[in-house]
Formats: structure tokens, C-alpha cells, sequence
């Protein structure tokens, strides 16, 4: 392994030869990483490349087998935590870790080190509020309970709470993963803000573009082992998925099919809680409909609609002509629509059972007889559709849980497949999930298309909507805003509509 | 601040391919090989140290008070296993199955028919309880509520007194087949048809997956309604056997004769390693836990421990049993 040799800002931390192993799995092998005071390196690779263990390395969660960590010139042990945590180095997780029921002020200063023993409410809350204003949170009031916070000032307040200790290296997972486009550009100024003021950010994510915006070099994990640093702006979104998987992603994107069918799904004046205005739009059979918005804007809403999941409906909804009784996601489903949410550890898998178990749960009744299970038809069929999805067939005994995110999330929506809905409604089908897994999710979202079902996908994600879907439409505000064939849409002019950075009269 | 410590030890899944990810058979036998060698360990520890431990006879009346508890428990493994916890009107449901049946006997109904009654009384209230909880209400209450009833009326009927089937007395009671005591081959029939329920049946699957995930469970198309009412009428009729055995075998009872069964039988189900909450468990489990309760106080009669002491160190074993399996479950869950 090579380091690039520079002349650059002295780094700030150095890794050389870190290994290390669990049982038969070489997580990290050997290797080397380097970051620069006041950069920001994106930390990139699959899912088990080897990222996660060498974030967990680096806040002292775990004791490398083998390598050494320099931290401004100096030899640093960050093996347990409170070592990692004095000598600097501070991370944000994907899962938050704030009390809900506490206030912003104490969430961000009780329990931390530097802090004094008797805190007065209003010391606590004069300190509070000047950090927060260093992570854009300058009208938050440190009083209000966390609970009422939207996702992003969350993140914010999270980014906040390393800021107390004074963190000089932080590692940010995923940060943005559960974010819509604005809320990102608002956690990416942060982040740019705090790297102006000397620290150093480890950055790891699984959205490519926000790279090129935002991070100064990428270190790409591969099957545990590092590569050599590139700067972005020697690199392009090709170039850093080659490197990721170590060949040539054919396309991110399957082709389109020809001309969709009939109409089968026919949403008509639809109301539903979080629309501000009716919304209609016909979903064909062989045809992908991506519905795209901020988060809030009423395409998360109208999917949920369509599938059953809202309390309270008015308008109509017919599938193939029948009108379709959206107060019962059960009758829904029995009529043909078949939904996966945006959250998969809540509501579309099963953790801890096998993952065979997963995969025949919506049909299981159809490899039955009299109530008793086909056995033998309920393995095949389910390793049949392991197969499709690229799972593993020799692990269908295993927990579900032991799976990466994006296998995780290929088995919750796999498990439709044995089963035969004229409709497939989708939220974030991809969210957290890697380049490779992502690629296969797409291909077999179009070749169930091309047996003829219609799918309709939510996603905040517009490169996703734009290089998938063959209708989209745009929403802002429980607002359908427009809605038009793939070719009419450009990326830009899609994430400017959904933005709405056009004048509206709201 | 150790927070971020915590939650690394999340189950993300670790690095490529997860050779070393344990195979899901192994998750489900090694609880049950848990329990069933704690079980044999014991046995073969008090073995040495008690005297007429290694009986025949003594190994009968292990079996014989076991039986009910664990009919019960075996019973009661679908409720938790759909995420319903358990009931606590266990004691009051069983007595009331008993004090029916001896009622029905001794004003001269023909057996057959008094069995039949008893089980549609209490498979009825079953269903109330399950309706009830599928609706929504938190299961511990409606079905501590349920058992507060049960126990009201009975006291009202009975005004407290002992209730006698009399000359009609039925002549089963201490009946054997093939040498094997009448409860505890219905101990080993409820224990088996209710695994098959469970592991072959697609009610029982549908029952397994809602108590590991109801949400996930409503969105594949699985009914919690159908699941709970399903649960309980299973349930309904594990009482109903037990208090009919209870009541053939004594041929008379009152309100508080089965007293004692509920702790007993929660005991049992989480000394046998189900879930509390759900998704993860197994009748056999369940069955097991009542064993080895059953040979621990056995154990403790036969050594003349007082009625307080053999109460102490039963909740004390499963106390450590419970923690034991709670270990073991937060180290597959690093892995």
C-alpha cells in the first residue's frame, strides 16, 4: 500500500497498516489513511468494505490487531473510548443519541466532561445557545424538549455536541442518510464552516454527489482494504463507483422499457393527510412513477395514501377499475397493492427470524394447504427469489439481521415477489444502501415492470427518481406541482422544482 | 457520554460476506439445549445428594405436579410469542374451568356434554380477551381484569364454599395409560400439538412473526386480530384441560384452589426462554421451564425445606436462568 507522499498541511492523523480481524473475517487489512487539518475526506466503499470498523477503531470501540495511529506527529493509543475521546477525536452515528424528553440545552451539555458540577438553567442555556449558533441553530431556543425537533436540527444538535468537547477530528456516518436536499445543504454549510476553523472531518456516506460538494479528498475501502487518497476534483462519479467496486458498474440505471400498457392504478382526486390539494395521476402497467419531494411534501404522503397506510382518505383510487378501500392497508393488499416503507427495521423485515422466514411472509398461505405449510415449496420458492435478488441462498436459515443494509432491504422488497400484486409502491427504496446493492434493486424494479406491474416509488433522492422512474412527478408543500414523462425532466431542473426555487404563491 | 459506546454495539452487520454469522438453526437450539441441560444437570446433581430422588415413584410425582403448570405454560407460548405478553388471569380461568366442570357433574350432566360446556365458556371468554386486546388494550390489564371478574363471580356462586361432585364423582381421576399418569399424558399431547400448531402451521408462523414485528407483520398481510383471538382460544382450551384434569383428580375444589398457577406458569414459559415480548420461543421451551421448576421444588420437598424457602429459591432459579438466557441473547446480538 502506498501513502501519497505530500508537502501539504501536516496531517493531522496518520493510520499505517491497521489490521484487524473478527473470527475468519479480515475486516481491515492493512490498511493506511491519512487526514489533513481543515479538510474534509469522504470515507467511502460498500457495505463490510471496512468503513464502519475503522470509524469504531478511531473513536476507541475497538482494539486494532495490528498498525499504528499518529495523531499532529505524535504516536496515539484511542483504545477505549475516553482515550479517543481526550485525544480529539469525536463521531456522530447514524442513530441519534439524544433524550428526547430533555431540552436542547441539556441534551448538549449534561453529562459532559468540561463542563461544571451545578449548572444553573440559565448558564446551562447561555452556553447552549452559543454553541448551537456555531451549527446554524442560532434561533433555536435551548429550552424546547428535543422531541420537537425536525430530523435535520437533530443532526445539527448532534454535530453540536462534539463541538463542546472540543473535537479537532470528527467522523460524521452517513449524516445526511435520513435528510431531504435542503436539510443537507444545511448540514454541508456546517460542516464547511467548522472545517474553516481548523478541524478535520472524516465524512462517510453513501451519496456520491455530496462528495464532489463538499469533501476535499476521498479514501475508498475495498473488501477491507484501503486506497491511496484522491482528491474530487481529479475524480467523477464513474471514476469513485470503479473504485468501490473494483469494476465497472455496467449503468447505475437498467434501460427503459417501450411503451407502457393499460392503466392499471388510477389515483383520482386524492386526498390524505399531509396534501394540501387533490392529487390524480395514472400509473400504467410496465411503467415506474416516481413521486419526488422534500421531505413533508406530500409524496411520502400520497404512496403511504395509495397503499393503505393513511387514517383518514377521500377521492377515489381504482386498481384495474375497482376502487380500491384505502381505510384497509389489509384490503388493499388482497386487492393488489403491495407496499415497502422507508424504514425497513420498523416495518418491512423481520430482524431477528431467518431470512426465508422474511421472504415468504406476505405468501406464505399460498405454499399452504389446509392452514399446514409446504415446506419444501415455501425453500424453493424463496430460494428462487434469492437467487433473482443476488441473496446468498446457502444463508436462508440466517437472522435477516446478520445481513448488510442494502441485502436487508433487497429482502424486504424480495419478498413481494412471490406473490403477484398489480401495483408496487415503494418509499426510498434505496435509503442506505450501497452502490452495488442499489444497482440490483433498480434492475429488478424494471424487470418486474416488464412483467407488467406498475410501481410507484417515493423518493426524496431526485438523481435516483431521474434515472430510474419513467414518470415523475414533483411535489412541494402537500402540492402536486408537475408532473411529466422522464425525457422532460432534466436533473437540474428537477431538484429545482422540487426545491422550488421558482416563484410560488404558497 | 458513554452513549455513543452503547450504541456502536448495535448489530450492524460487520464487514464482507459474514462467514462467521451464526446459522439460524443453532440460534434456535441452543436456548432449548440450555434449559433441557440445566435440566439433566440438575437432575443428576440432586440425584447425589437426595435420598429416593432416583425413584420411580418420585419421578411419577415430579411428572404429576409439573403436568398442570405445564400444560399451561405450553398453552400460554402463543400468546407471548405474538408479542401479547402474558396472562395474569391464568389462576382465576383455570379454577373456573374446574368449579364448572364439578358443578356440571354433580348436578348429573353426562361428561361428554359438561366438557364440551366448560370448554365453550371458556373459550368464549378467551375470545372476548383476545378481541379486547386485538383492539388495542394493553393485554396485562384486560386479561388482569378478565381473571378479577372470573374470580368475582365465582366467589358470588359459590359464597367461598368447597364444591363437591358427590356420588357422581367421575372414576378417571388417578387413571394411568400405559403405566403414564392421565395429566402428564396430556402434559406431552398439549406439548406437541401445540409445537406442530407453531412450527407447521401457517397461523403459528403468522403468530411467530407478529411477535417479532407487528408492523412488519400488518404490512405482509398478516392479521394481529386473527393472530391474538387465535392465541387465545389455544390458550382457552389449555386451561380448560387443566382444570378438568385439576377437577377429576380432586373431585372437589374452591375458589382458591389453583392459586398458585399463574406465577407458576409465567415462571415456567420465561425459565423455558420465550420471549416476554415476543417473536422468539417455543412450546418446548416452555415445557422445559416447567420441568425444571417442577424438579427444583420436588427437590426441595424431599429435603424438607419450609414452604417460604422451597418460594425463595424458586424465584431465585429463575431469576438466574432468566439472566443467564439474557446474556447469551445480548452476545449473538454483538456478534
Amino acid at each position: 500500500m502506498t501513502t501519497s507522499e505530500t508537502t501539504d498541511p501536516a496531517p493531522r492523523l496518520v493510520v499505517r497498516g491497521l489490521s484487524k480481524r473478527y473470527g475468519s473475517v479480515q475486516a481491515l487489512d492493512d490498511v493506511d489513511f491519512e487526514l489533513r487539518a481543515g479538510e474534509v475526506m469522504a470515507l467511502l466503499g460498500e457495505n463490510g468494505a471496512g468503513k464502519s470498523t475503522l470509524v469504531k477503531v478511531l473513536a476507541g470501540l475497538v482494539q486494532p490487531d495490528a498498525g499504528s495511529i499518529e495523531i499532529d506527529g505524535k504516536q496515539a493509543s484511542l483504545f477505549p473510548s475516553a482515550r479517543s475521546q481526550a485525544a480529539g477525536v469525536a463521531v456522530v452515528h447514524q442513530e441519534y443519541s439524544l433524550v428526547p424528553t430533555m431540552t436542547v440545552g441539556e441534551n448538549l451539555l449534561l453529562g459532559q466532561v468540561h463542563t461544571s458540577r451545578v449548572w444553573l438553567p440559565f448558564r446551562l442555556n447561555a452556553r447552549a445557545r452559543e454553541i448551537i449558533a456555531e451549527v446554524g441553530l442560532e434561533g433555536l431556543d435551548p429550552r424546547t424538549p428535543v422531541e420537537r425537533l425536525s430530523v435535520a436540527e437533530l443532526q445539527l444538535l448532534e454535530i453540536a455536541r462534539l463541538l463542546v468537547r472540543d473535537a479537532q477530528i470528527l467522523i460524521l456516518d452517513e449524516p445526511t442518510a435520513a435528510l431531504a436536499d435542503r436539510e443537507i445543504e444545511r448540514v454541508m454549510d456546517v460542516i464547511r464552516r467548522l472545517t474553516e476553523g481548523g478541524r478535520s472531518v472524516i465524512y462517510v456516506t453513501h451519496r456520491l454527489p455530496e462528495v464532489f460538494q463538499l469533501a476535499d479528498r476521498a479514501t475508498v475501502f475495498r473488501n477491507g482494504r484501503s486506497q491511496p487518497p484522491a482528491r474530487t476534483a481529479d475524480l467523477n462519479v464513474d471514476a469513485l463507483i470503479g473504485m468501490m467496486l473494483g469494476r465497472e458498474l455496467g449503468a447505475m440505471f437498467p434501460d427503459r422499457a417501450s411503451a407502457p400498457g393499460e392503466p392499471v392504478l388510477e389515483v383520482d382526486e386524492l386526498v390524505a393527510p399531509g396534501l394540501a390539494e387533490p392529487v390524480s395521476f395514472v400509473a400504467r402497467a410496465g411503467e415506474i412513477v416516481g413521486l419526488t419531494g422534500q421531505l413533508g411534501s406530500g409524496a411520502s404522503a400520497t404512496a403511504q395514501a395509495i397503499a393503505g397506510r393513511a387514517l383518514n382518505t377521500a377521492g377515489r383510487v381504482t386498481l384495474n377499475g375497482d376502487e380500491l378501500r384505502l381505510r384497509s392497508h389489509a384490503a388493499v393488499l388482497r386487492a393488489g397493492v403491495a407496499y415497502c416503507s422507508a424504514d425497513r427495521k420498523r416495518d418491512g423485515i423481520f430482524f431477528g427470524r431467518a431470512i426465508r422466514e422474511n421472504l415468504s411472509s406476505p405468501w406464505l398461505t399460498s405454499v399452504s394447504q389446509n392452514g399446514w405449510i409446504g415446506a419444501r415449496r415455501e425453500r424453493e420458492r424463496a430460494r428462487e427469489i434469492a437467487g433473482r435478488f443476488a441473496i446468498d441462498v446457502e444463508r436462508l436459515g440466517s437472522p435477516v439481521g446478520t445481513l448488510s443494509g442494502g441485502n436487508q432491504q433487497k429482502v424486504a422488497v424480495g419478498k413481494w415477489l412471490g406473490t403477484t400484486p398489480s401495483v408496487l409502491v415503494l418509499e426510498e427504496p434505496t435509503r442506505g444502501v450501497d452502490v452495488g446493492a442499489r444497482a440490483e434493486i433498480y434492475q429488478r424494479l424494471r424487470d418486474l415492470c416488464n412483467e407488467g406491474l406498475a410501481i410507484v416509488i417515493s423518493s426524496s433522492d431526485t438523481a435516483e427518481v431521474r434515472g430510474l422512474c419513467d414518470t415523475i412527478a414533483t411535489f412541494y408543500r402537500g402540492r402536486l406541482t408537475s408532473i411529466r414523462p422522464h425525457d422532460q425532466w432534466t436533473e437540474e431542473e428537477l431538484r429545482r422544482e422540487v426545491m422550488h426555487e421558482t416563484a410560488e404563491a404558497a | 457520554m458513554e452513549r455513543a459506546g452503547l450504541r456502536a454495539e448495535q448489530p450492524e452487520p460487520l464487514a464482507a460476506g459474514g462467514a462467521a454469522a451464526p446459522a439460524g438453526g443453532r440460534a434456535e437450539w441452543v436456548p432449548l439445549a440450555i434449559i433441557y441441560g440445566l435440566l439433566a444437570a440438575g437432575t443428576i446433581f440432586v440425584a447425589a445428594i437426595t435420598p429416593n430422588f432416583l425413584s420411580a415413584s418420585n419421578f411419577e410425582a415430579i411428572l404429576r405436579n409439573t403436568a398442570l403448570v405445564g400444560i399451561v405454560a405450553v398453552a400460554m407460548t402463543p400468546i407471548t410469542l405474538s408479542g401479547n405478553f402474558v396472562s395474569l388471569g391464568i389462576s382465576q380461568s383455570a379454577m373456573a374451568a374446574m368449579l364448572g366442570f364439578i358443578f356440571l357433574i354433580r348436578e348429573g350432566w353426562s361428561q361428554p356434554i359438561a366438557v364440551l360446556a366448560v370448554l365453550a365458556g371458556l373459550v368464549v371468554i378467551g375470545i372476548a380477551q383476545g378481541f379486547i386486546v386485538s383492539a388495542g388494550l394493553n393485554p396485562v390489564l384486560t386479561t388482569l381484569a378478565a381473571g378479577a371478574i372470573i374470580f368475582g363471580i365465582a366467589a358470588e356462586l359459590t359464597e367461598g364454599r368447597v364444591i363437591r361432585m358427590g356420588e357422581n364423582r367421575v372414576g378417571w381421576g388417578n387413571d394411568e395409560l400405559l403405566g403414564i399418569p392421565l395429566e402428564v399424558v396430556w402434559f406431552a399431547v398439549v406439548t406437541i400439538v401445540v409445537t406442530l400448531l407453531i412450527t407447521k402451521t401457517v397461523i403459528g408462523r403468522h403468530t411467530v412473526l407478529t411477535g417479532a414485528n407487528r408492523e412488519s407483520a400488518e404490512i405482509s398481510g398478516i392479521s394481529f386480530r386473527w393472530v391474538t383471538i387465535v392465541a387465545f382460544v389455544i390458550f382457552s382450551v389449555g386451561l380448560t384441560i387443566a382444570g378438568i384434569l385439576n377437577a377429576g383428580g380432586f373431585g372437589q375444589g374452591e375458589i382458591n384452589s389453583l392459586s398458585t398457577l399463574t406465577i407458576d406458569s409465567i415462571a415456567a414459559l420465561l425459565v423455558g426462554g420465550v420471549a416476554i415480548a415476543g417473536g422468539e420461543g417455543s412450546p418446548l421451551r416452555s415445557a422445559g421451564g416447567a420441568l425444571l421448576i417442577g424438579v427444583i421444588s420436588n427437590v426441595m420437598v424431599l429435603n424438607d425445606f419450609s414452604t417460604g424457602g422451597r418460594l425463595a429459591v424458586q424465584g431465585g432459579v429463575v431469576v438466574i436462568v432468566v439472566i443467564l438466557l439474557e446474556l447469551l441473547r445480548r452476545r449473538r446480538a454483538v456478534r
